[in-house]
């Protein structure tokens, strides 16, 4: 560490702790305290990375969030290292390694570099002209073009830091803790408001903590001393929230905020070990006090990105902060009175201050005063040309400007300086309160865009510098003044403050400085990380983008990482002017969160690995797990989806399981069907409008399957509903649909017909549901209940029975979805393993099989029942699907009645439910394979698609349903699925293929 | 007898939170908009169906928690009532409402499933993945919600003073458990 570059005058930085670091790979040494930046500074290192397009070399520029050039690889472990990440955040930590990026081999010798050199070849625009001229080429620049592209190196492995999730609720939240935000937060707390005050940095006092100049006093004390016996006393409020490390990403409407807060970032690498990373808070607040403060602007000028030009409020904050000096012989470039408060804090501490070039003629203010008392040479009227030095600034050419400023005149004066300070006056941190959809509204004396208070969400206010308040005077008396307002306080402890501080009355502002050589042939930028000059929008504009977010994209002016925070203003200053158009009418780009990067991690929080995404298990999961069941998803559930035995594939699997519910019994767990308890008066009624079909002289004890619509008159869900008594039904759903259906169904009674005396509640959980089917399994539940009279004429088909199995109440239905004789067992949850275990059991002397999701589909083809989701898709109707016979004729109404007979759902040509026949009977269909009749015409004319496809073992045959235009009609008919390497001939039959008589349900 | 069969099976301690499954618990939904109705509930089990919402009634043996404006649960305090309970229970309600069409009682004892959380930390633990105010609801003792926690559907009681019972269900009940069991390991 260089001794002569860090001064030893201040309380911010402990130099008790010596911290050692990498960069790239060269072992340094920093203090507690120090981010990466200020370490780096002291360190004499000012080269930090290149370029984006041209590979230029850059150095630290800022000592904040803005930062367009210090951006790094920290760590190389590949699961954790993290590209783009700024130095000047980085808090430092023993270990802490950070490499330079877009540079190879070294940051010091890159041999990108050419690229600067082939700058003339490289315009705005040009990654768009490579498409156009000569197309051919095309494919040659993509190769050079994609190895180029990226900033940086992503993780190769999954990230293994912790991250997670917080909701907080408060009456107001602060964000920004400088002076502003620290007395809103103060006000807020007084009145006795849950406040909660959010600041990015590890301190509060924003850059007045550090200001110790006597032109800046409040109450007779200097304002850094003021403001810290303010921050002192906000401990004595159990109301207010202090969360410093927490910076505000993202701003929505009704005061919903996300902030990530880092934990351990700042931790040495055993300290942060299983230790949350990172916490996405989820902030709804009643009212927000945005006090988020403005940044520096640069000046444009030629050359002025070289390492060592550095914006003049970061030296002061690194030399008064962190007690760095960021060079020994500094200049100063200004357009305003900020740079002389940074020269006043130089000379204090002793720190060569070479001249001050000021584009100004003159100002009177009290700091530019002291300066001068100090006997710092000042150049007014003047400014920089050009700037030398390949990998650091060594010395700038200064000239006098034109009287109207638009050139230069006289001779060139050199400077000498391996630091240059640049202070192009303030900009407010509109961000966030344009995020949450406020306007903004163009101060022309300040050149500044500020919240436009008339259109302004409601419950927020902007205070501080955000608001376009830059003297201490303006933003305490301003912030009290409005936060009063604000949060409804008739008097505060600051309404007879006593400020005293410098006023800056000189402005002057030019956007694109003026150079003594041909525009043409300069390099002015604007946006440091991508590269974008003046030059490049004057060329966007001369190729006709007029709009700023035009410009914006053409010159990818604040597209990088730090999304143009230093770049904006200039490029839009320099539109105006060049197309003589008014700032305010021109307007920003559109600001969008995050306000800085959030990583994914955070983002994401702890929903990672098995908490990615819930997982619903029935009542016998574990039974299903322990015989070795495949699970497929269906909505959140883990169904069973084939049960594989001594290495089966699943194709092996659903034969046999398929064959054996067929020739003897199966077993099905059922569960997750919706379920819903329907019950009142008007039951009857609510099921006649809801289904297709008639429902009130349905027999209690009886079941019946339904058709539900929605209101355009397509096939919305299905299932079969058991009347249990007079006014008391079970109705069940499909597994996916189960949630909505129960939606729309109480909608539909709450507002469309609350004069129905009908009560729903789902029971989906409370019952587990066992389906037993095939030809032996009346014999298997004869076992287990002797009680119950099975006989078909007791028992028949549709119809249903309260039973008792082992002093357990349960419902068994003789419902089936196979085609075979089948009964389901709906039994409280908590017993339902036990219940079928006890058919397993049974079962055994009938092989009974338990079946998958895979095998209940193909079963269901082979009679040609729909699964509503997968041959339908919400543009089929009833009559569609070939079930003309579950519309009632005679019903008043019901949901989608109207829209059955509209013109469009009658016409004969629609898509409809077909079943196929493949022409070699072991050739399956792939579903959603197209159907077509003449492979030859063109354009080819798709008829349709497969829906469902199987090869079955009961019919020794490929099967499939499909929907194709005019089905009805087709049967018979020879069509085509054409597919990769071979055209399939089918052909189009009734979609029932299996025992159509129904003889086997009652077999 | 058939065996009972629960989801969890382990109570669980963590800095500053208990963590327990209370099953078999009963638990019952109500639901009319009929005047006779609290009348009819007051009578068969002493407590009377709350209208202010959000809020619970109870007594020794039960708590009816309310849902909406016509809609309550109930749920057994007493951890020794039996299936045969249950089964009783369910017969008299369903008597008393249902048949007499004032209403609907449906037994929902195994869709939820009941867990009791205990300590300083356990609004730090839901907040972590719950957009619910705690602020007026762990003040006031009786207080209800329905809500999410990690995107699944809970309905939460205030027993007491860092005292919750939160039903959740069944399905979904393993899946919680986890991620309440990974959350709380970083409080």
């Amino acid at each position: 560490m260089s001794s002569t570059l860090r001064i030893n005058k201040n309380n911010f930085v402990d130099q008790t702790i010596r911290i050692s670091f990498k960069f790239n790979g060269q072992k340094l040494f920093g203090f507690k305290g120090d981010t990466l930046a200020s370490a780096l500074l002291s360190n004499d290192i000012h080269l930090v990375g290149r370029s984006f397009k041209y590979h230029r070399p850059r150095g630290i520029m800022t000592c904040g969030s803005e930062e367009p050039n210090a951006i790094v690889q920290v760590g190389n472990d590949p699961s954790l290292t993290e590209p783009n990440v700024r130095a000047t955040e980085i808090e430092l930590y023993e270990g802490l390694e950070a490499f330079s990026q877009n540079c190879w081999p070294s940051v010091k010798f890159d041999i990108g570099g050419i690229n600067n050199l082939l700058s003339p070849l490289l315009p705005a625009g040009f990654y768009y002209k490579t498409f156009m001229w000569p197309s051919s080429f095309w494919e040659k620049y993509e190769y050079f073009i994609r190895h180029s592209a990226g900033l940086g190196k992503a993780p190769t492995e999954p990230d293994k830091d912790l991250y997670d999730h917080q909701f907080a609720h408060c009456d107001v939240l602060v964000v920004g803790g400088g002076i502003s935000g620290i007395l809103a937060a103060k006000l807020s707390a007084e009145k006795g408001l849950n406040t909660i005050l959010i600041d990015d940095k590890n301190f509060l006092g924003g850059s007045t903590i550090y200001q110790d100049n006597n032109c800046f006093k409040i109450n007779d004390l200097n304002s850094n001393n003021w403001l810290s016996k303010e921050i002192e006393s906000l401990k004595n409020y159990p109301n207010l929230i202090l969360k410093k490390r927490t910076t505000l990403a993202a701003f929505h409407g009704y005061n919903y905020l996300l902030a990530r807060e880092n934990l351990t970032d700042h931790l040495t690498i055993s300290e942060k070990k299983n230790k949350i990373r990172q916490r996405l808070w989820k902030i709804r607040a009643k009212k927000v006090i945005l006090a988020s403060g403005s940044i520096e602007r640069p000046l444009i000028f030629n050359n002025n990105d070289r390492p060592g030009i550095i914006l003049s409020s970061s030296i002061k904050k690194y030399i008064d902060y962190y007690g760095v000096k960021t060079g020994k012989n500094v200049s100063l470039f200004t357009n305003n009175d900020s740079a002389y408060e940074t020269a006043a804090s130089l000379v204090k501490s002793g720190v060569d201050v070479n001249t001050i070039i000021d584009i100004r003629e003159n100002s009177e203010s009290s700091v530019v005063k002291e300066v001068q008392r100090m006997g710092i040479k000042i150049l007014w009227g003047h400014t920089i040309v050009d700037t030398f030095g390949y990998k650091r600034i060594k010395s700038f050419d200064v000239m006098k400007l034109s009287n109207d400023g638009g050139g230069v005149v006289g001779s060139k004066i050199k400077f000498n300086s391996n630091c240059l300070g640049v202070s192009g006056g303030w900009t407010p941190m509109v961000h966030l309160f344009t995020q949450s959809g406020g306007k903004l509204k163009f101060k022309t004396d300040d050149n500044i865009f500020i919240p436009d208070e008339n259109k302004s969400p409601s419950e927020q206010i902007s205070v501080g510098s955000c608001n376009g308040d830059f003297e201490l005077d303006d933003i305490i008396n301003n912030t009290v003044k409005y936060v009063k307002k604000f949060i409804n306080l008739d008097k505060s402890n600051y309404d007879k403050v006593n400020i005293v501080c410098s006023k800056e009355i000189s402005k002057k502002n030019i956007w694109l400085l003026p150079c003594d050589k041909p525009f043409s042939t300069t390099k002015p930028f604007l946006d440091f990380q991508n590269d974008s000059t003046a030059k490049d929008v004057k060329l966007a504009l001369r190729e006709g983008f007029k709009s700023i977010e035009h410009v914006k994209r053409y010159t990818t002016t604040g597209m990088g990482t730090d999304q143009g925070k230093l770049s904006n203003m200039h490029a839009l200053g320099i539109i105006a002017d060049t197309t003589g158009t008014n700032m305010g009418e021109l307007g920003t780009t559109t600001f969008r969160p995050p306000y800085t990067p959030l990583t994914f991690g955070t983002i994401v929080g702890r929903n990672v690995g098995k908490f990615f995404d819930h997982t619903r298990r029935t009542a016998i999961h574990n039974w299903h797990v322990n015989n070795k069941a495949e699970f497929e998803n269906v909505g959140q559930w883990k169904r069973p989806w084939y049960y594989p035995k001594n290495g089966e594939t699943m194709y092996e699997a659903v034969q046999r399981e398929s064959k054996a519910a067929r020739e003897s019994a199966g077993i099905l767990d059922a569960s997750t069907l919706g379920k819903i308890d329907i019950q009142g008066t008007d039951a009857s009624e609510f099921l006649n409008r809801i289904y297709t079909n008639a429902w009130s002289k349905l027999a209690i004890g009886k079941c019946r399957y339904g058709l539900m619509l929605n209101e355009d008159g397509m096939v919305y869900d299905d299932g079969v509903t058991t009347r249990l008594g007079e006014n008391h039904y079970l109705m069940t759903t499909t597994t996916g649909g189960a949630a909505n259906v129960l939606s729309k169904l109480e909608d539909y009674l709450q507002t469309e017909w609350p004069d129905l005396d009908v009560y729903l509640t789902t029971v989906t959980d409370h019952y587990s549901t066992i389906s037993v089917c095939g030809p032996n399994s009346k014999k298997i539940i004869q076992k287990i209940i002797p009680d119950l009279d099975l006989s078909d004429q007791n028992f028949p088909h549709m119809s249903y029975k309260n039973s008792i199995i082992k002093n357990v109440n349960c419902k068994i239905m003789r419902i089936s979805f196979t085609g075979e004789q089948s009964y389901e067992i709906n039994i409280q949850s908590n017993y339902a393993k036990d219940i079928w275990e006890l058919c397993i059991e049974a079962g055994k002397e009938f092989n009974i099989t338990p079946y998958g999701t895979e095998t209940m589909h193909l079963l269901r083809a082979e009679k040609g029942f729909i699964i509503t989701g997968q041959d339908t898709d919400g543009t089929l109707t009833p009559s569609d699907l070939q079930m003309d016979w579950i519309i009632s004729k005679k019903k008043y109404d019901f949901i989608g009645k109207r829209s059955l007979y509209r013109s469009d759902t009658i016409r004969e040509d629609r898509k409809q439910l077909v079943g196929l026949i493949t022409e070699d009977p072991k050739v399956i269909l792939e579903e959603g394979a197209q159907l077509v009749d003449d492979i030859n015409k063109k354009p080819i004319e798709m008829l349709g698609h497969v829906t469902s496809s199987y090869f079955s073992p009961n019919l020794n045959k490929s099967i499939a349903l499909a929907i194709v235009k005019s089905g009805k009609k087709m049967k018979g008919r020879k069509l085509i699925v054409p597919m990769e390497s071979k055209n399939i001939n089918v052909t189009v039959t009734d979609s029932v293929f299996y025992d159509k008589d129904n003889k086997r349900l009652n077999a | 007898m058939l065996n009972l069969d629960l989801p969890i099976n382990e109570d669980k301690n963590y800095n500053e939170i208990k963590i327990i499954q209370i099953e078999p618990t009963i638990k019952i939904n109500l639901r009319s908009k009929k005047r006779e109705f609290s009348t009819k509930i007051g009578k068969t089990l002493s407590i009377l169906p709350p209208t202010e919402a959000n809020t619970s009634s109870g007594n020794g043996n039960f708590s009816l928690l309310w849902l909406g404006p016509d809609e309550w649960l109930l749920y057994s305090n007493n951890k020794n009532l039996t299936l045969e309970d249950q089964i009783k229970l369910e017969k008299n309600l369903f008597g008393d409402v249902s048949k007499l069409n004032q209403g609907a009682v449906t037994n929902v004892s195994d869709h939820w499933v009941l867990l009791n959380l205990k300590g300083n930390k356990i609004y730090d633990l839901l907040t972590k993945s719950c957009p619910f105010n705690f602020s007026d609801f762990m003040k006031k003792k009786g207080s209800v919600t329905q809500t999410i926690i990690n995107h699944i559907d809970v309905i939460l009681h205030n027993k007491n003073d860092n005292d919750l019972n939160l039903f959740v269900r069944r399905s979904f009940a393993e899946d919680l458990w986890l991620w309440i069991n990974d959350s709380a390991s970083f409080l």
